[in-house]
């Protein structure tokens, strides 16, 4: 089965700096690190102390509240250090590799014998390997609940946000491990496992596209048509109290691989891009998990500041290179150009090396043109004042406008009625990008979601 | 150029210590930074989520709309002067016209900038937050819907009452819920009737009475005349009043440049083509409706002719009095106006449809443009409540919808 789906709203930015489909390789020179901290808003109980030795697969950290979930070592290795981060919560578990094989040995499966088997024993090895992190749900954009049933499952292979990796080079050799993972997760749902693709790859053939046992979409039109939400809202909307749970292909490689062989992956494939690479080091690199950021990097980037970004440029979080390392959910890094220039008059100077979204803004007429992006405001923060001008940036059955003043007003209610569980932040992230204004949607409507979650509905 | 504008960065780079925080000017902040992100665009960096942003920000949207006020501006200087000497009796070229208008009307408009600019920067100051450009918006919109003939101080009190009243009250800009300028106009039309109406150009030469045409209409009675013929008898036809030569407040008179304006917003994309098309079509729907009134009837047992005011072609209401101008650059004013797409044709159309019926059923308001606007900004929310509700309504039955087919 399958459907297609054309997207008309949106905006794809002009943007200098997207990567090449190069692949190559970075290793590890140091010590590698666990970052219970990546799963926020969670509180994890440490299992180890330091200069326990502990083999990859071993049981770091335990989740609070479900006690079936761990954090496990990615390495075989000594513990090094604990750091503990605000309120003494677990941040970082830094482990020196001893260079041994010694690994924890999870139970494993074929791609064929995989729709046989019971799905507690797949699930019980995906919580205690720490894999299950990778599984998230809807609404509120969590881990998933164990004990919940989805009603349908979203894979979204085609993000379209700068600069978001491309699914298909992810997916490059990886056949079986995507076929086993999206076999397994049909185990987990009564309802359908979607793959949602871009119409764009239609006519390659890869283990996406040729996937079975699982329904294939194909989303045409700018960003956000590759948006996990735009997905499910033309798929299976939700209705208050339905649960749905998603994934990107970057999961399902890792899932896949470690139903596969037994043991937990420790390398990933990640996207560098951006501006601030320098030309030839924008590309994809396979990387070895809790690695240092700063090593990722190396020379790649470009002479000046520049800000890297953590996911994309449209909705990531800015890290300090040297603080952090790879997660295990991060699929690829943007460095982009700190901008603090100032421009002469530049409020009205009619630019041409500014994108505008709007007609105003005389670089908006030059079309098929790139323009480079820095992290300036390009303007001040004033009062929102034009209406209607963020519509046609939000796929959803969603008005903007009135949905963001009841969310500054903490009226939570009407949020959830006017379709807010539907959304997560990033889906505004444009709204954003064009507000004259400059209001950052992101937080009222993330502050929004947290608080709805709390009261509970 | 490169020089001046170094020589420019560096004085404020010397200066700026004081506005700061621990200056001695540290109060005037609002005022340095209005000046500082005028030469300059600010170095501020985007935090949050979204780390790349638009070039567009709200002095660019806001001088925009100035500069679609400017042909309107233009005209009414030619007007003004022209006015001046007709009135005067005295034959001038077109040099002498322009600058008699610009006598009158300029010190108008830098009254309306100064005395507004003042209260502005001063709740900026006490309230902490930065100048909004929307005044400049504002400062000028004021002017142009004042007759020429205003004394200086009524602008001064105008402005003061629209700036402090009409928005500052409500928390400033984007707060308000009426347009601030026709608030200022609204206060000096009921302060100051005999000023702003009517006969503005009195000091008159024979035979001219100075009154605009809706002035004139008003005072036509039930002496069963032709609405058109009688305009004409005074020298307004479709014509002279599309272009605009004649009496009136000093950006309204005259179609052309107005619809230039209207260009200028809706190619820029800032001014609302659903509210000047919604507003259209209700102004002439009602406007034909009215025609259809009968023009005599029974009352008192006797057959009596009613005004004929009722009769006046529906293409002549868009060229008379100030509609036009109310509805391109006032009804669109996205604070005050609705803020759903909906709730705008809506809010345009019933502008259109009370500016009709004040102008022919209350002979006392002349011009129902004003009070048309003012009503819909109060009755904006309400259109916009109805119309999420409706959204809300609609989404939960596609959602159903969804989950039937599912079965």
């Amino acid at each position: 089965m399958s459907a297609d789906f054309t997207i008309s709203k949106g905006l794809d930015l002009p943007i200098v700096g997207a990567p090449g489909t190069t692949i190559r390789s970075v290793s590890t020179r140091g010590t590698v690190s666990v970052f219970p901290s990546e799963f926020k808003k969670l509180k994890f109980k440490c299992l180890v102390e330091e200069g326990d030795t502990v083999s990859r697969g071993a049981k770091l950290a335990r989740r609070k509240d479900v006690p079936e979930f761990f954090v496990c070592s990615p390495v075989a290795g000594t513990v090094k250090a604990i750091h503990l981060g605000d309120r003494r919560s677990l941040k970082e578990i830094v482990i020196a590799p001893d260079g041994s094989d010694n690994s924890e040995e999870f139970q494993s499966f074929t791609v064929e014998g995989i729709l046989r088997a019971k799905a507690e024993n797949v699930m019980a090895v995906l919580l205690e390997s720490g894999m299950w992190g990778v599984i998230r749900q809807r609404p509120f954009n969590r881990i998933a609940d164990p004990a919940a049933k989805p009603k349908s499952i979203f894979v979204n292979g085609m993000a379209t946000a700068p600069f978001r990796p491309d699914a298909h080079v992810l997916a490059q050799g990886k056949g079986d491990e995507i076929q086993l993972a999206l076999k397994a997760l049909t185990l987990f749902t009564d309802g359908p496992v979607h793959v949602n693709l871009s119409s764009a790859a239609k006519e390659v053939s890869d283990p996406l596209t040729e996937a079975s046992h699982v329904q294939i979409n194909y989303f045409d039109g700018p960003h956000p048509s590759g948006n996990t939400s735009t997905h499910i809202h033309h798929l299976d909307p939700i209705i208050p109290g339905d649960t749905v749970w998603t994934l990107r292909v970057s999961d399902l490689i890792k899932i896949g691989e470690l139903l596969l062989t037994g043991r937990l992956p420790n390398q990933q494939r990640m996207v560098l891009a951006g501006e601030g690479f320098k030309e030839e080091a924008r590309g994809y690199v396979d990387v070895d998990t809790g690695m240092s950021l700063a090593d990722v990097l190396g020379n790649s980037l470009r002479d000046g500041a520049q800000r890297i970004i953590r996911g994309d440029l449209l909705a990531g979080e800015a890290v300090d290179p040297a603080d952090t390392g790879v997660y295990f959910y991060d699929e690829g890094f943007v460095a982009l150009p700190e901008d603090t220039e100032r421009h002469f008059l530049g409020w009205y100077a009619p630019t041409k090396t500014q994108y505008s979204a709007h007609k105003v803004v005389p670089s908006n007429w030059l079309k098929d043109k790139l323009f480079s992006f820095g992290t300036n405001l390009r303007g001040g923060h004033r009062a929102m004042v034009l209406t209607g001008i963020y519509d046609p940036y939000v796929t959803l059955d969603i008005m903007v406008d009135p949905l963001i003043r009841a969310c500054l007003a903490g009226e939570t209610e009407d949020a959830i009625a006017m379709g807010i569980l539907e959304s997560e932040p990033e889906d505004y992230a444009l709204c954003t990008f064009i507000c004259p204004s400059k209001t950052d949607f992101g937080k009222p409507i993330a502050e929004t979601l947290d608080l709805i979650e709390q009261e509970g509905f | 150029m490169k020089d001046f504008k170094k020589l420019i960065e560096e004085k404020h780079d010397e200066i700026r210590p004081q506005f700061e925080e621990g200056g001695k000017l540290e109060k005037l902040y609002p005022l340095f930074e209005a000046q500082d992100t005028f030469a300059f665009t600010p170095p501020d960096t985007t935090k949050g989520m979204t780390h790349v942003r638009d070039a567009v920000d709200l002095k660019r949207v806001m001088f925009t709309v100035v500069i679609a006020l400017i042909p309107c501006l233009l005209w009414g200087i030619f007007n003004a002067g022209h006015q001046y000497y007709h009135y005067s009796g005295i034959e001038a070229g077109l040099f002498a016209t322009l600058f008699r208008g610009m006598l009158i009307v300029m010190p108008i408009v830098l009254t309306s900038y100064i005395v507004g600019g003042i209260w502005e920067v001063t709740f900026a100051i006490v309230r902490k937050h930065e100048i909004n450009e929307g005044f400049l918006v504002t400062g000028l919109l004021f002017p142009l819907t004042l007759p020429p003939t205003i004394a200086l101080w009524q602008v001064a009190v105008g402005i003061s009452f629209g700036v402090v009243v009409g928005k500052e009250v409500f928390g400033g800009t984007g707060f308000n819920i009426l347009n601030p300028a026709l608030t200022a106009r609204a206060y000096l039309f009921f302060a100051h009737a005999k000023d702003m109406t009517g006969e503005i150009w009195a000091a008159a030469k024979d035979g001219a009475t100075g009154a605009t045409p809706l002035g004139l209409g008003a005072s036509f009675g039930g002496e069963g005349l032709d609405v058109k013929a009688a305009l004409a008898d005074r020298g307004h036809t479709f014509w002279s009043m599309f272009g605009g030569l004649e009496a009136g407040s000093i950006g309204e008179t005259s179609v052309i440049p107005i619809l230039l304006g209207a260009g200028i917003l809706i190619v820029a994309g800032i001014g609302s083509w659903r509210i000047m098309v919604g507003g259209c079509v209700g102004l002439a729907f009602t406007a034909i409706l009215m025609n259809f009134m009968p023009t005599q009837g029974l009352e008192a047992g006797k057959m009596v002719q009613f005004t004929t005011w009722t009769q006046i072609p529906f293409l002549y209401h868009f060229v008379m009095g100030s509609f036009l101008f109310g509805i391109v650059f006032m009804a669109t004013d996205p604070v005050s106006a609705a803020a759903t797409n909906v709730g705008k044709w809506i809010y345009g159309a019933l502008i259109g449809v009370v500016t009709v019926l004040v102008r022919i059923t209350n002979p006392g308001f002349p011009e129902g443009v004003m009070l048309a606007i003012l009503f819909m900004n109060v009755m904006a929310p309400i259109i916009d409540y109805y119309v999420v509700q409706g959204h809300i309504k609609n989404r939960n039955a596609n959602l159903r919808k969804f989950s039937y087919a599912k079965g």
